[in-house]
């Protein structure tokens, strides 16, 4: 179907299906990502597990596992809510379904080959901008243009007068995502060595998650709060503080990855002081949403997505403060390289941003596809699975990694600091195992709204709805 | 693939709403944006700047985990006391001089020391070049050194460009980078006010011809 | 009125995002630039060469194209003894140039000096090959370490320089490298040991010019296994390497690194097939306490990927 409509014309594509094919494609990468990361995870917990093939070894997964999660689940999912919130914010159409649907094709071929040469080997040796920069230029020009001009024109073609905050995020940060790429990739393009390539690493790592991953997930809470509780935004001023802020601050700290590398000490002074500054869009970010739920607090246990949603708000809170503060000199070399930063990335991925991507994707699927979600109690399951495989893998690598800072400080030999770990890696493996189990269920129960779902009458909401299951 | 897109939805808000969002919007001066539009909280101001200071002072001083070869003076001076030659094993003569030089020292050395402990061993083959370093040989003082293992080296720290063009090695009590966030902060401060204290007045008339 | 104010704080704002991309990359590239290229950071980018990982002379990063290390005790043009051996930098015709072969302005003040106005580098020449070495020597009175294109100022050529290695002296550290990146190693082992207890464990912290020409750096970030920046200095047998990555629980029962025997390939040295099926039962009977011994490790080819692999850890890792 998705052939018939990539040769279609733009006026006979039905409105959402573009958002339909990117919020299943979000779905399935994240079944993906996180079998890849618990297949991973067991390998830690078990070396000798699958053995004597490169294919399913833990240095050639890891990658995959990395980029599936951050360019297939999370940033499809950022392109299914782009497509259905643009025009909704706008009291208009899609600018184009057509240039979506090219969009969403392009996306999952580029980013398969790119991930099976990732698969293969085929590397640039950089972390998080691991693809080879061929597949990076696709990503540039292929995947995030024709998704800004969709939202961009979009944007401008608007019905109303101002513009919404969540526009605002989606409309900026696909533009400097862009920046972050180009600039992110030129050790690669221009063939630039040494401390300047481990720099740009780290400075492309620090901004796709500062300029993209959680501005646009907070974006995202700033459309579907409001839009679930029916209370309006606490308010734009804020909302403001929160976009303006994420601008100045969040571009700023890259070094404080690289502490202890030979960098310019007055460049890591800077960043250590702009990295606790993160905390003021993260401080308006969760007091507005929180004050726009007054009143509304029953819906976070009674309502699915508003369950899934403040979830995610309620994560940035432990995300911020550890982010803040973790990259100060006062603490980064007790805590640097261990497995506390990996659960403090998974924290920020598949805590806060995963929570409030998922509750948008529950959302807009159900919107666009006017059905209602097949079954509540897979959904719940969904979120428990989620929630609890969530937590034991963040609180066993949060235990790991001050373990691991403590055998660095007593200087500890290495083994036994392995032998110390191992039963946190089988927790985290377990942990990681929840959540894709959780994913898979999802996955089933989507697919289900969509054949069996419960029509949604023309000009209600889903979730004002009862559920059938 | 097996769905149907029936009932294709052009927009998420039915025509009623539509109605009355136009209308509110004709209505209002700074286009719905602020219509119902709180200003921040006093407390969220306070916590904002509580953020600002506490950024500036837990990284100021600037203090890594890079002690030099400083805090050790006093070890490699006490190693060849009487008192120290009569202890029988390197234990408690490293015991006894840490002791001393703990004692001795102020500030922030004490913890340092006790943090960084040596051994005798290490000590007897550190101590050379120590004394080396402090007689004035080299082009830098004993506090650009760190200590590894059982030999002293330049610390990895790049500091400033000195007159003489080396590089500082040692910790500044402030630098450059902490001068461009003064200004940095400064800055957001200035113009985060002007944003936030009036949203924009919006003089767009979208074309509502066409259906959607 | 309300509309300008909010006009001058927008582009207030973004004129701050321009700061910021000048402050994180703008002046940083001063201090990058300024870097003088130590020994460890010469010898790094001449024994890398270009790039590792993916690029145009290597498309499938398996290592092709790439320079040769040989250690060198005697002269390959006149015989004589060198003591103590001496490394050499191997270009065989056609190879790309290690970065700071072609912009000698990288290599840093009195670096550059030396290795045009002694060491000739810039009479090299991509298509005929090189062999280039490293000297000291002094430049306004500090001791700098020059490269000495060897083919221009001694007259070695690429094919007689490695003749006159031979194999036993011949180390293959850019594939090596490339192993290392393709094979994830620096997921787990990090290249930069953190700051002073790490240092007592894993040694120096490395210097601003230790990392000119190399690309890419492979510092990794999350750390599940012991650094590798100075691991030869602590272990440099070759035999422990070898049995180490057939499979770490010969000589670490405690290890959770993957096995990598599959960089053996399908034949050993002796040109006889691996039976790996064979090997695991006999590896998994002394697992279970069935044999007192484990079966031997067989002796990896001269040119198989774990050879380059281990010859890079021995030569590179110091």
């Amino acid at each position: 179907m998705l052939m018939k409509f990539l040769f279609a014309k733009n006026e006979e594509i039905p409105a959402g299906s573009a958002t339909i094919f990117f919020g299943f494609s979000s779905i399935f990468w994240f079944v993906v990502g996180t079998g890849l990361g618990s297949f991973n995870a067991a390998k830690l917990a078990f070396p000798d597990w699958v053995t004597g093939t490169e294919l399913f070894a833990f240095g050639h997964m890891r990658q995959v596992h990395v980029l599936a999660v951050i360019l297939g689940w999370i940033s499809m999912a950022f392109g299914m809510t782009m497509m259905y919130m643009t025009p909704a914010l706008g009291n208009t159409k899609l600018w184009s379904e057509k240039l979506g649907l090219w969009n969403v094709f392009i996306w999952n071929v580029g980013l398969s080959l790119g991930l099976i040469l990732l698969w293969m080997g085929i590397t640039s040796g950089r972390e998080y901008s691991d693809l080879i920069w061929p597949i990076d230029l696709v990503v540039i020009f292929g995947v995030l243009l024709p998704l800004g001009i969709n939202v961009w024109m979009t944007i401008a073609h608007r019905k109303t007068q101002g513009i919404y905050i969540t526009n605002w995020f989606f409309g900026a940060c696909i533009f400097m995502l862009m920046i972050v790429f180009l600039v992110g990739n030129s050790p690669e393009l221009f063939n630039l060595t040494g401390l300047t390539e481990a720099y740009m690493t780290f400075w492309f790592a620090h901004n796709v998650l500062g300029l993209w991953i959680t501005p646009v997930a907070a974006g995202i809470a700033y459309y579907t709060i409001p839009k679930l509780t029916g209370n309006p935004l606490y308010s734009h001023r804020i909302g403001h503080l929160h976009f303006w802020s994420i601008v100045a601050f969040y571009s700023t700290p890259a070094s404080h990855h690289l502490m202890s590398a030979p960098l310019p000490e007055w460049l890591k002074s800077f960043a250590s002081v702009e990295g606790v500054l993160i905390l003021i869009p993260a401080v308006a970010f969760v007091a507005n949403i929180l004050l726009t739920l007054k009143g509304k607090w029953s819906m976070f246990v009674e309502n699915l997505e508003t369950k899934f949603s403040i979830t995610g708000v309620l994560l940035a809170i432990p995300l911020n403060m550890q982010g803040g503060f973790q990259q100060t000199r006062a603490i980064n070399w007790y805590v640097h390289g261990t497995g506390w930063i990996v659960a403090h990335a998974h924290l920020a991925l598949l805590g806060m941003s995963s929570f409030l991507e998922a509750a948008a994707v529950y959302f807009g699927l159900q919107q666009m596809l006017r059905r209602k979600l097949y079954s509540l109690t897979l959904g719940n399951l969904h979120y428990w699975f989620f929630i609890i495989g969530f937590c034991v893998y963040w609180i066993s690598m949060t235990i790991a990694g001050l373990m691991q800072g403590a055998g660095k400080i007593y200087e500890v030999p290495y083994i036994d600091v392995v032998v110390a770990e191992h039963p946190y890696m089988i927790a985290r493996w377990a942990g990681g195992t929840m959540v894709f189990t959780g994913n898979v269920i999802w996955l089933y129960n989507m697919w289900m709204t969509a054949r069996e779902g419960t029509l949604v009458p023309k000009g209600r909401y889903a979730h004002e709805l009862a559920y059938e299951r | 693939m097996g769905w149907k897109f029936d009932q294709p939805l052009y927009c998420l808000s039915d025509e009623q709403e539509q109605k009355e969002m136009l209308e509110l919007m004709e209505k209002t001066k700074f286009g719905g944006l602020s219509e119902g539009n709180n200003k921040l909280p006093m407390p969220l101001v306070a916590l904002c700047g509580l953020i600002i200071l506490t950024a500036f002072m837990i990284t100021q001083p600037i203090w890594g985990q890079r002690p030099n070869a400083e805090i050790y003076t006093d070890f490699v001076a006490l190693m060849d006391s009487p008192e120290v030659q009569r202890l029988a094993t390197g234990e408690e003569k490293m015991k006894f001089i840490t002791q001393q030089a703990m004692a001795k020292a102020t500030g922030r050395t004490p913890g340092d020391i006790e943090r960084h402990p040596m051994s005798w061993n290490d000590l007897l083959n550190v101590s050379a070049s120590i004394k080396e370093v402090q007689a004035g040989g080299g082009q830098y003082d004993l506090a650009s050194y760190n200590v590894i293992g059982n030999r002293i080296q330049l610390a990895n720290f790049e500091g400033y460009v000195q007159a003489n063009g080396l590089r500082e090695r040692k910790q500044p009590w402030f630098d450059k980078g902490y001068a461009i966030d003064i200004f940095y902060v400064s800055y957001f401060c200035l113009t985060m006010v002007l944003v936030i204290k009036q949203l924009p007045h919006f003089t767009r008339k979208p074309d509502m011809s066409k259906a959607s | 009125m309300g509309f300008q104010q909010y006009k001058f704080g927008a582009a207030g704002i973004g004129l701050m995002f321009g700061f910021s991309m000048c402050i994180t990359l703008l002046f940083p590239a001063n201090d990058f630039r300024s870097g003088i290229s130590t020994w460890v950071g010469l010898d790094k980018q001449l024994s890398l060469g270009r790039v590792i990982g993916f690029s145009y002379e290597d498309p499938f990063v398996t290592g092709a194209g790439k320079p040769i290390v040989v250690i060198l005790d005697k002269d390959p043009k006149t015989g004589a003894i060198i003591d103590p051996p001496q490394r050499a930098y191997v270009y065989n015709p056609g190879i790309k140039f290690a970065p700071g072969i072609n912009h000698q302005e990288m290599l840093g003040a009195g670096v550059e000096d030396l290795s045009k106005s002694i060491g000739k580098i810039d009479q090299s020449d991509m298509a005929s090959g090189a062999v280039f070495t490293l000297e000291k020597g002094e430049f306004n009175g500090d001791e700098v370490d020059y490269i000495v294109n060897a083919s221009v100022v001694r007259g070695w050529t690429p094919a007689g320089t490695l003749k006159a290695a031979g194999d036993e002296n011949t180390r293959y550290v850019a594939k090596g490298k490339t192993i290392f990146v393709t094979e994830g190693c620096w997921w787990c082992h990090t290249l930069l040991p953190e700051q002073t207890q790490d240092w007592q464990f894993f040694g120096a912290p490395p210097y601003l010019g230790d990392f000119n020409g190399e690309m890419p750096t492979a510092f990794g970030s999350d750390r599940k296994a012991p650094d590798l920046l100075h691991v030869a200095s602590r272990n440099s047998s070759r035999e422990w390497m070898t049995m180490h990555f057939f499979n770490p629980r010969l000589v670490q029962p405690n290890s959770i690194m993957p096995r990598y025997d599959y960089l053996w390939g399908k034949t050993d040295a002796k040109g006889n097939t691996i039976d790996m099926n064979k090997w695991r039962a006999e590896y998994n009977a002394y697992v279970h306490g069935e044999s007192i011994y484990p079966p031997e490790v067989p002796e990896p080819r001269r040119d198989s990927e774990v050879r380059t692999l281990i010859d890079w850890v021995l030569t590179s890792l110091r």
